[in-house]
């Protein structure tokens, strides 16, 4: 056997086990988690030989690697592991590791870190109060009000400049770090493998499978994830598709902010609303319901789920308060909610949002190189 | 001095024997409790000892002939300990005896046997075939004498009684509670095997041509189920191509958390049984490490790896299916050192299923504690001593050196005070 010389990362090691990983080193390689595990490739499958290469400190091995985002932590390995390693949780906490990595500022540590947690909730209420303090807004009374008396958010925060050039500032910074963070991704991955076919039939065939949420089908400890996932998915499709909408209404017609409730862009909000608020539900649910199984999860897990959670509580609040014109609540309100949706947003290449694109250009690059056919 | 003699001992096994002659020898008196009707527990079931490949019939013979010898040893079968109380050097133990519903005047002629109209699974084939509800436990059993298995009767029926010519067959037999004055107690009750059907993704009982390595002893042995012809279940056909997969259970924080020790061992052993009967046959260990303890051992593996159709595999089956055309078994697997996840057709499985302490279920006795696992705390008691695999999982040899030095903790009991 060729001889291999190792050089353990030992820091990487421990930053797994921090990440949620801390029973990594209960693993003895049975390989029972392969077995188990119905979405790997057969050829040098998951999870057993991430475990290794986590236990050595191979960091270069693993996050180079296309394979931990092929797993989609159903969790069957880790419900069926002897030693109770978890490499659902290590595997989750690589990935942390991952998105850390390609990302190419400082805040992906903050990110990952519960003691920072202030600080990054600190810049969009600055940010925020720097916009209202001066005009004397934190007097509820002070507001000016629409035509009907009612309560017009913009009034309060204009939609231009401060909503648009803020959000559309932190849009365009995550799209510049994603784009960053993939493209040395890709860079990695690409290293010694030879790509084959047509690019885009991998693209293609990809996003099918996205939309379709096939992959979630083959979990079995955790398989009611589907349904949870593809709403909260949708849900969010449906508010994508929302937003822009309003800005063919503002900018396109001139059409001013709140539109009755009868407008399909209303509908359409308000549905995909309710559909990540029950989504959202059924994701927690099903992780506490697993628990005992899967894992508890990580505070990176939690992070992204409890900022899903408070933007869609908050936003539906928003429009409850409003339509029901209790000021005092209503502003308060729409102020914590704008301030979540900037923390999902400007820090989304950092956070566990992250996965959507990691997972989709491995996806399409496992593809490509023949690793899923 | 302590005010009684006597050395009870829980558990007619290897340990319980050997703990037997050992204090029977040193003029201690002994009562064994046995809760089968006959004596020699898993070893009686055992087709060949590891590693010298003999048969533990010939050392059983030994122990029995013993305590035959010696008057000093008082057995009861079909007995069960129920309380112990007093104090080291002067217990009272209170046994219950469950009726054999045949004395001692038995000639083991089989008159009963045939004269019976009702079956039992046999147990001590582990249900591969079945016996009359009155019968012999196995051929070379001890004592020599029938059991009827009242819960298997016809109703009213009396046919073996009635064929006895030698009024050795009492149906009215009751169960009594004894008590025995005792100076030392020696547990001694062994283990079970794992139950294979907890370990949902290996199969047991779902897909018929998987059994466990007990069950492979019985299907070797030339007084099994099959006269020692190692067929599958599902047809009887001869088996050719076998699998055994390791740590079927143990090792696993889901069913036993600790290695059993033995089923290493058991495996290479049963894998040469195969071999040895069918010439053209195959066999594949699939194992996470392979743990060959004690002195001899290691020589024992490294037989197994010269013969080139024994294939040892490194990888931890977790996937188990039939082939529902041939009854074929399909195991999944990732072999390691390949790195490939693959399915592999077997004509049968062996499950290499751990030792589970008897007081892992049943904890009657309250004066010693026990672990999670079921074990006996060791040293919880003084006066009552657990030995072998009630401790640990161990083999049949430290086993039996485990029981003769707990003799002598049982010795110093009965002289102490």
């Amino acid at each position: 056997m060729a001889e291999q010389v190792i050089s353990p990362d030992l820091k990487f090691v421990e930053d797994v086990i921090a990440s949620g990983g801390g029973d990594l080193k209960k693993c003895y390689q049975c390989a029972t988690c392969t077995v188990v595990c119905n979405v790997t490739p057969d050829n040098k499958p998951f999870p057993r030989k991430e475990m290794i290469y986590a236990q050595w400190g191979m960091k270069d091995k693993l996050i180079s690697n296309p394979d931990i985002w092929l797993c989609h932590q159903c969790s069957d390995c880790t419900a069926y592991c002897p030693r109770g390693a978890k490499p659902g949780e290590v595997l989750g906490a690589v990935r942390k590791l991952a998105i850390q990595h390609y990302s190419p500022t400082p805040l992906s540590k903050m990110v990952g870190d519960p003691k920072y947690l202030l600080i990054l909730f600190a810049i969009p209420v600055l940010l925020f109060l720097s916009y209202i303090v001066p005009k004397g807004y934190l007097d509820v009374s002070a507001i000016p009000r629409g035509e009907d008396g009612g309560i017009v958010y913009s009034k309060f925060m204009p939609v231009f400049p401060q909503i648009d050039v803020t959000f559309g500032a932190a849009a365009f910074f995550a799209a510049v770090c994603f784009v960053l963070g993939i493209k040395r991704y890709w860079t990695d991955m690409s290293s010694g493998v030879g790509a084959q076919g047509n690019i885009a039939d991998s693209i293609k065939t990809t996003i099918s499978e996205i939309l379709a949420h096939k992959r979630f089908e083959k979990c079995n400890v955790t398989k009611d994830r589907k349904i949870a996932h593809l709403l909260v998915f949708y849900a969010f499709v449906g508010l994508a598709i929302t937003t822009t909408w309003a800005i063919v209404y503002l900018y396109g017609f001139h059409y001013d902010s709140p539109y009755p409730l009868y407008d399909p862009l209303k509908l359409l909000g308000n549905a995909s609303a309710l559909a990540l608020l029950y989504g959202i539900t059924l994701v927690t649910g099903n992780r506490l319901k697993n628990a005992e199984k899967a894992g508890k999860g990580s505070y990176f897990d939690w992070l992204f789920i409890t900022v899903i959670y408070a933007i869609v509580v908050t936003g539906i609040l928003s429009e409850l308060l409003r339509l029901a014109n209790i000021a005092t609540l209503a502003y308060p309100t729409y102020f914590a909610h704008l301030v979540f949706v900037f923390f999902l947003f400007a820090y989304a290449p950092f956070s566990k949002m992250a996965h959507m694109v990691y997972r989709a250009t491995a996806m399409v690059f496992a593809r490509h190189t023949n690793r899923e056919s | 001095m302590a005010e009684s003699n006597t050395v009870v001992i829980i558990g007619g096994g290897f340990s319980g024997l050997t703990a037997a002659v050992e204090a029977a020898e040193a003029e201690k008196d002994v009562v064994i409790i046995e809760k089968n009707p006959y004596l020699g527990g898993r070893v009686a079931q055992l087709n060949k000892y590891f590693w010298k490949l003999c048969p533990p019939n010939c050392g059983l013979e030994i122990q029995f002939k013993r305590i035959k010898n010696n008057a000093r040893v008082k057995i009861y079968t079909l007995a069960e300990v129920q309380d112990i109380k007093g104090e080291e050097g002067n217990l009272d133990v209170a046994v219950k005896v469950n009726p054999r519903y045949v004395n001692e005047k038995c000639v083991a002629c089989d008159a009963c046997a045939q004269a019976c109209p009702s079956y039992r699974d046999n147990t001590f084939n582990f249900g591969m075939d079945k016996t009359k509800a009155a019968y012999l436990p196995f051929n070379q059993a001890f004592p020599m004498q029938y059991v009827i298995d009242r819960n298997s009767c016809a109703p009213n029926c009396k046919a073996c009684a009635d064929a006895c010519k030698y009024n050795a067959i009492d149906l009215g037999m009751k169960s009594e509670t004894i008590n025995i004055k005792a100076g030392a107690v020696i547990m001694a009750m062994g283990w079970n095997p794992y139950d294979a059907s907890k370990i949902d993704n290996l199969s047991f009982g779902k897909v018929q041509n998987v059994i466990t390595n007990m069950m492979m002893e019985r299907l070797s042995a030339p007084n099994g189920p099959t006269q020692g012809k190692i067929v599958r279940p599902s047809d009887g056909k001869e088996v050719k191509n076998i699998a055994f997969v390791q740590c079927a259970g143990s090792r696993d924080e889901n069913h036993l958390p600790f290695c059993s020790y033995i089923c290493c061992l058991a495996s290479l052993k049963q894998a040469m049984y195969v071999r040895e009967q069918y010439p053209d046959s195959k066999a594949r260990i699939f194992y996470i490490d392979l743990r060959t303890p004690g002195l001899y051992e290691h020589r024992f593996l490294k037989k197994a790896m010269d013969d080139p159709d024994i294939t040892l595999t490194k990888g931890k089956v977790a996937g188990i299916n039939e082939d529902p055309e041939t009854k074929d078994v399909i195991v999944e697997v990732e072999d390691i050192f390949s790195g490939s996840k693959t399915e592999m057709k077997f004509d049968m499985v062996v499950l290499a299923t751990g030792m589970e302490p008897t007081t892992k279920t049943s904890q009657t006795i309250k004066n010693v504690s026990y672990t999670s696992d079921g074990f006996v705390d060791i040293g919880a008691k003084k006066g009552i001593y657990p030995v072998g695999t009630l401790k640990n999982p161990v083999d049949v040899v430290r086993s039996a050196q485990d029981a003769t030095s707990a003799v002598i903790k049982g010795i110093q009991s009965l002289r102490r005070i």
